[in-house]
């Protein structure tokens, strides 16, 4: 589904470059999930900004269903955005001046669908993220595990094939981490759902099918989980990560 | 420690001055605006330019209190916001150990350096502005202007006493407020502003129904042209105001709720809900900068009414540099020795204005217009008027041995042109040849007729009764006004003192006018000018506290896949009508009030660029060029930072 090939990024100036991505290559199929790992500024969230193409990468390729990211206007890259990606962020972006139900139906919004469908599409993935009670609600007036389940539910709602999330469990205590992430299991598992996660904390990585692990802007690492059970696949996961050094507190 | 804290004042101050250009600039103005007038109150030299200027610097302070108070309510509301919008970096001083006294004197000590900033700019663009009045008063008065650039102290000094009055009344309120916060009060200040957005009830429900209704009500009787229903419509749609804005937050959600398929329309959802947070706080102030504008345009139509009216009648009377009509049949001799001792003359007409024996057109015109105070219809010899023509500096026209003319004033024009009947005038009929309407002094008893004139042959005007005598005059210099008082004088010693005669010098009617403009339009304009300038502020730094919250709502958007050109055009919107809802209110009640307003006065004056259309017209191009600069302002600001950035 998505075909990461060699890609590289550069920040700075003439005289101050930074090399933030050094040759990443990976590829994720469709149904798969996907978690990225590394330790701050090893480049997770760079290579993220740039697969949701908010942000550009300086050398090779990125493909999306065959499609070359590179190749589309900026027109096309927000109709690309709308209608294919979805978004799931740590500090949960939803606007506050709409219910729960509304920043949920602003993703079919944007994506011109008939509006006369808007409120029982919406209704519907609210009743399998189990928030359908709060859809009159305001984000002040929920908590933050309702608020990231919402967020879930405006990437999914419009049939975006792929799901983009950057520490989604980083705002939230355990209990609500551990909701989420069963969540996410099941929509990847029921539904089909295509999941690349992002996150530093080894706990939320075990429920994704394979981990890849960046430092200093290279793939390190690649764990699958294949068979095994999940609290095997997190100490696997951690024992990588004391390899790659200096993150232990990071992750306990 | 006061070192420190008159240095951080300072660093506040500045940053106060460009994170609230909008209202630093206004304050500018305020200043130059204060001080300008304030430059008129003390001039000796605008005191000479006529007797009737005596009562300027009067009519001038009387304006600017009401001028103060209005500057005084903005600079206590914005003082009052940014207090709101800076809570937390207040808390945070008090928190680092700072007692709130301390806070409160450096709070004092910022607002004190931006009004003084904004004072000493305001004083240096004021005497521009002053020039620029002076220029105006010189040109009304038909006078030389020559610019001069002079810093009067007293001017200085009265503005300054304005503006320690404006700042004081202010800093007092929120030095009480200061003293009276608690840390939390402060950290968590934003918190309470959310809270508010919820506020929702059947009571408000009803209200937004009852607002509409009421709205459409009060526009379709202030549409009806009464002036009782029309009084009664403008109250009913001051009562919809209110309601509307204080239960649009609740109103809007519940029409939503009915029809959700509406509300993911296009870009209705960002925008409506947008709105909404921002109204939910803010629906009395939204209702309050609805009837401000209101005022606005009243009082800058009524200004342009007046201007309409001292103009009108002016330019019909001052076509001659002298006239004088005499009807209450006394020797005019009097008169005309005056002149000749007194007055040099370049060329003179005496003649005489006749009853025509006919009330054809009289009784043509009856029922149209109430404004005549002749018997018959008056009338000129041929020879007579093609003098008073050449005097007037016209073109001579000419007359048919059988025929006759019609001299009238523009607003009968169409009235007069379809009248195509032969004129009998004793044995002989005349026949219609032609029609003129230049200004010809027409507008009292004893002018050239009242409204209309017949211009008939010398041999058939030979024998008829005199109406009035008449003297019209070139002179070689603009008549003084003490010869003009000197004139009324003669015709009060000298006679019954009737008022039914005239006395009119060019000179006198355009000094009337502009004493007339300055007293009554220009005060008009300065208040009409202070009060947009308020209203427009405070919706700008209204919406430009949302810079923040805007654009972090468009950097998600653009995440979520709008693109940048759905961006702009919602951005747009729903500025487009966070600024037209209070101005639509002023023009449902301003434009049928000032279109009534320039119908009342007698006809003939309010014509061409006077004429109750045009003056709704300018009117409001006034209004929204002002509030035009202020949207502007605010939509290339906000449109930098939210999409640009």
């Amino acid at each position: 589904m998505l075909q990461v090939q060699n890609i590289e990024k550069y920040y700075g100036g003439k005289n101050n470059v930074t090399q933030a991505l050094d040759r990443v290559s990976f590829d994720v199929e469709a149904g798969e999930f996907l978690t990225i790992m590394g330790a701050s500024g090893s480049g997770k969230t760079t290579l993220l900004n740039c697969i949701s193409t908010i942000d550009t990468i300086s050398a090779g390729k990125l493909l999306l269903d065959g499609v070359n990211i590179a190749d589309l206007s900026e027109e096309e890259l927000a109709k690309f955005r709308r209608e294919r990606l979805g978004f799931v962020f740590q500090d949960f972006n939803l606007l506050d001046t709409l219910t729960i139900e509304e920043n949920i139906g602003l993703a079919l919004s944007l994506n011109h669908q008939d509006p006369g469908t808007v409120q029982s599409r919406v209704r519907d993935i609210a009743q399998k993220l189990g928030i359908t009670d709060i859809l009159p609600k305001f984000p002040y007036q929920v908590s933050g595990g309702q608020k990231q389940r919402t967020a879930v539910a405006r990437a999914m709602v419009a049939g975006q094939s792929l799901l983009l999330a950057d520490e989604p469990t980083g705002a939230l205590d355990s209990k609500a981490s551990k909701n989420l992430l069963e969540i996410m299991t099941t929509m990847n598992r029921d539904m089909g759902a295509t999941i690349l996660m992002v996150t530093h904390d080894a706990y939320s990585a075990s429920y994704a099918k394979r981990v890849l692990f960046l430092k200093d802007g290279r793939v390190f690492n690649e764990l699958l989980r294949g068979d095994r059970g999940r609290s095997v696949f997190y100490h696997e996961i951690l024992d990588v990560l004391a390899t790659l050094g200096g993150d232990v507190s990071d992750v306990i | 420690m006061s070192v420190t804290l008159s240095k951080l004042s300072l660093r506040n101050a500045q940053r106060q001055a460009r994170d609230y250009l909008v209202y630093f600039v206004t304050i500018v103005m305020a200043a130059a605006l204060l001080y300008s007038f304030n430059g008129l109150v003390f001039s000796s030299e605008v005191h000479t330019l006529s007797s009737g200027m005596n009562q300027l610097p009067m009519v001038i302070v009387l304006s600017s209190i009401a001028v103060v108070c209005i500057f005084g309510w903005l600079v206590s509301y914005a003082t009052g916001f940014m207090l709101s919008r800076r809570s937390r970096e207040l808390g945070i001083y008090i928190l680092i150990g700072l007692t709130n006294k301390q806070v409160a004197r450096l709070f004092f000590l910022e607002n004190l350096a931006v009004g003084g900033g904004a004072l000493a700019l305001g004083l240096v663009l004021g005497g521009l502005l002053y020039q620029a009045l002076r220029a105006i008063l010189f040109a009304m008065f038909g006078l030389t202007y020559h610019f001069s650039l002079t810093l009067s102290l007293r001017a200085v000094g009265l503005t300054l006493c304005y503006f320690a009055l404006i700042y004081l009344h202010a800093l007092r309120k929120s030095r009480k407020r200061i003293r009276k916060m608690k840390i939390y009060d402060l950290i968590y200040f934003d918190r309470q502003n959310e809270g508010a957005v919820i506020r929702a009830g059947k009571l408000r429900r009803w209200m937004f129904a009852a607002s509409i209704i009421l709205g459409m009500a009060g526009t379709v009787f202030l549409m009806a042209g009464d002036l009782i229903i029309g009084i009664i419509g403008a109250g009913c749609l001051i009562a919809a105001l209110f309601g509307f804005f204080l239960s649009f937050a609740s109103g809007v959600p519940a029409f939503f709720e009915k029809c959700p398929a509406q509300k993911y329309q296009g870009q209705t959802l960002l925008i409506f809900r947008s709105l909404t947070a921002k109204l939910s706080t803010m629906g009395v102030l939204m209702a309050v900068i609805s009837m401000i504008l209101t005022a606005t345009l009243l009082v800058e139509g009524s200004g342009l009414v007046f201007n309409g009216i001292f103009r009108g009648r002016s330019a019909e009377s001052a076509c001659f540099d002298l006239y004088i009509g005499v009807g209450d049949g006394r020797n005019p001799a009097v008169y005309v020795d005056y002149i000749n001792d007194n007055i040099p003359v370049e060329r003179a007409l005496e003649y005489n204005v006749y009853e025509s024996g006919s009330t054809q057109i009289m009784d043509y015109l009856e029922g149209q217009y109430y404004y005549y105070s002749y018997d018959q219809d008056p009338a000129l010899c041929y020879s007579d008027y093609t003098a008073l023509r050449a005097l007037a500096g016209y073109q001579t026209v000419e007359l048919e041995p059988e025929g006759y003319l019609i001299h009238c004033m523009p607003y009968l024009e169409r009235l007069l042109n379809d009248y195509d009947q032969p004129l009998r005038l004793g044995d002989r009929t005349l026949s219609p040849s032609g029609m003129y309407t230049e200004h010809l002094s027409q507008s009292y008893g004893t002018a050239n007729g009242r409204g209309y004139i017949l211009v008939i042959p010398d041999e058939v005007a030979e024998g008829l009764p005199v109406h009035h005598w008449a003297y019209a005059a070139r002179t070689a210099q603009p008549v003084p006004e003490e010869q003009f008082y000197d004139l009324w004088e003669i015709n009060d010693r000298t006679g019954s003192g009737l008022a039914s005669n005239t006395i009119v010098t060019r000179a006198s009617e355009e000094a009337e006018v502009a004493v007339q403009t300055s007293l009554f339009v220009f005060p008009m304009f300065y208040l009409a000018l202070a009060l947009t300038m308020t209203a427009a502020t405070i919706l700008t730094i209204q919406q430009l506290s949302e810079t923040e919250r805007y654009r972090r709502q468009f950097v998600l958007l653009r995440k979520l896949g709008m693109a940048r050109q759905e961006m702009e055009r919602a951005l747009g919107r729903q500025f487009t009508i966070y600024y037209a809802m209070p101005a639509i209110p002023p023009v449902l009640v301003g434009v049928p009030f000032i279109f009534h307003l320039a119908q009342l006065p007698e006809p003939g004056i309010m014509v061409g660029m006077r004429s109750p259309l045009a003056i709704v017209m300018i009117a409001l191009g006034l209004f929204f060029l002002i509030y035009a600069i202020y949207i502007l302002l605010a939509y290339t600001s906000l449109k930098r930072n939210v999409i640009s950035a």
